[in-house]
């Protein structure tokens, strides 16, 4: 899954065990999806099925269109 | 950006390159491996191994999922890929990876419909999309990704999408670790732990590492200074005579890992009794598969796939650097037959795989000097 991030770099998110870390902008609770922008302004449809529930404006830190992880506010 | 900034600084950097300095010991070396190819790309890509004394060596271990995948895997792929009706798809950097005759990006450009996807949830709907056609995912990674894929084939079976399945070459992490540290002729005094796939599993799956072989274990974040201070901290360790597992990821990397993420993992996917790594061999138990409960959906049941193992190119070394026996520019054909443009070997692929990494931030030409 090669990505061009913010600094203009290539590199795998998966053999990189790379998170990218993205704001919620909407939520879809019943579907357990979230609606996210990374730093580079991409919007990405998120799974957020293991980290719980999340809200707008809500950081996670992103793997594979799956939420690992909800940073502390 | 708030927890990138703060870890990239050059004055902290040097800092903790100084502290590392004194804690090395007069004539002792330390070789430290680091297992994610996440933290091989940052200490290239950042010039962390410049900082290092020359008593520090960091080797370069099994940790990207590309790299380590055999041949006879990719042909299955491919072989998939020209089913009729077939959309095959898969991370970016998958569609490179030579198999025995050819690549998934040359069986796009002999006709199969193979398209790049940025996660499972993606090809779900491809599949979604195109009811008439049966939509294929080439799953691939450790412990962070697997739970990706385990939440789409989820919401697959229960949306009841009849056109989608998966081919599953997810790998576990500590069977190789385990199987790396019983090869002969180791010599690791310690090991850089992986971040992201530990936000998973959490910390406690590495204490066998300290208790069984007697090496520290730090986990680390992919920034410079988490790698730094992780050496640090490994040297620490190695100079006052502790021996643990140490998190340094804590901002990130929770001890007993994400309950939810291996609930759903455990329903979805088993254990494999064994599963073929390159240049590592077999390794018990070290991959999943799907699981009963989701064999609908299992691509390798679907699909006859040939399952044949393939010898890697003779001329790679894959293998050897795999397990830090010889560094990327000791193989023959690094550099020279072996390129990013036109890999043979799977290291030269994910611009995360050793050789890709060394070409890539120039340690070519150190590497070939030095041995001059």
């Amino acid at each position: 899954m090669t990505d061009i991030r913010l600094g203009g770099d290539l590199e795998c998110q998966t053999c990189g065990d790379v998170a990218t870390r993205m704001r919620v902008l909407a939520v879809d609770e019943g579907e357990g999806l979230a609606l996210c922008l990374d730093d580079g302004e991409r919007r990405r449809t998120v799974d957020t099925g293991i980290v719980g529930a999340v809200l707008p404006g809500d950081t996670l830190l992103v793997h594979a269109g799956t939420a690992l992880i909800r940073e502390r506010r | 950006m708030r927890f990138v900034e703060e870890f990239r600084d050059a004055g902290l950097g040097r800092a903790l390159a100084g502290e590392i300095l004194a804690l090395v010991q007069d004539g002792r070396t330390y070789k430290l491996m680091e297992v994610c190819g996440g933290h091989t790309h940052s200490i290239y890509r950042y010039g962390i191994d410049g900082l290092l004394p020359e008593a520090v060596e960091l080797v370069h271990g099994p940790g990207c999922p590309v790299c380590v995948l055999p041949m006879g895997r990719v042909d299955d792929g491919i072989a998939i890929a020209h089913e009729p009706n077939v959309i095959f798809t898969c991370f970016g950097d998958m569609m490179r990876v030579p198999g025995s005759h050819g690549s998934l990006l040359e069986a796009k450009a002999e006709g199969a419909d193979v398209r790049m996807v940025y996660s499972p949830l993606d090809a779900l709907a491809i599949a979604r999309r195109n009811p008439d056609r049966d939509v294929v995912f080439f799953a691939i990674g450790f412990e962070t990704t697997a739970p990706s894929t385990a939440l789409t084939l989820k919401r697959a079976k229960t949306e009841g999408v009849k056109n989608f399945s998966c081919m599953s070459n997810h790998v576990t992490i500590v069977p190789p670790l385990r199987a790396l540290l019983d090869s002969p002729g180791l010599e690791i005094d310690g090991f850089i732990g992986p971040g992201h796939v530990s936000t998973v599993v959490g910390a406690r799956p590495f204490q066998f590492i300290p208790a069984d072989y007697g090496k520290p274990f730090v986990i680390s974040g992919f920034e410079p200074l988490d790698v730094l201070q992780s050496i640090q901290m490994l040297l620490v360790q190695l100079t006052t005579g502790r021996c643990e597992v140490e998190n340094q990821y804590g901002r990130v990397v929770p001890w007993d890992g994400n309950r939810r993420a291996l609930e759903v993992m455990a329903e979805v996917f088993e254990l494999r009794p064994h599963f073929e790594w390159r240049g590592l061999g077999f390794i018990s138990q070290s991959a999943l598969k799907l699981s009963d409960a989701y064999a609908e959906l299992d691509a390798e049941r679907r699909y006859g796939i040939p399952g044949v193992r393939v010898a890697d190119p003779k001329a790679c070394q894959c293998g050897e650097v795999l397990k830090g026996v010889i560094k990327p520019w000791q193989c023959k054909v690094f550099g020279t037959a072996c390129t990013p443009e036109r890999p043979i070997g799977t290291c030269m692929v994910s611009p995360e795989g050793a050789c890709a990494a060394y070409y890539t931030y120039g340690r070519y030409t150190r590497g070939r000097e030095a041995i001059a």
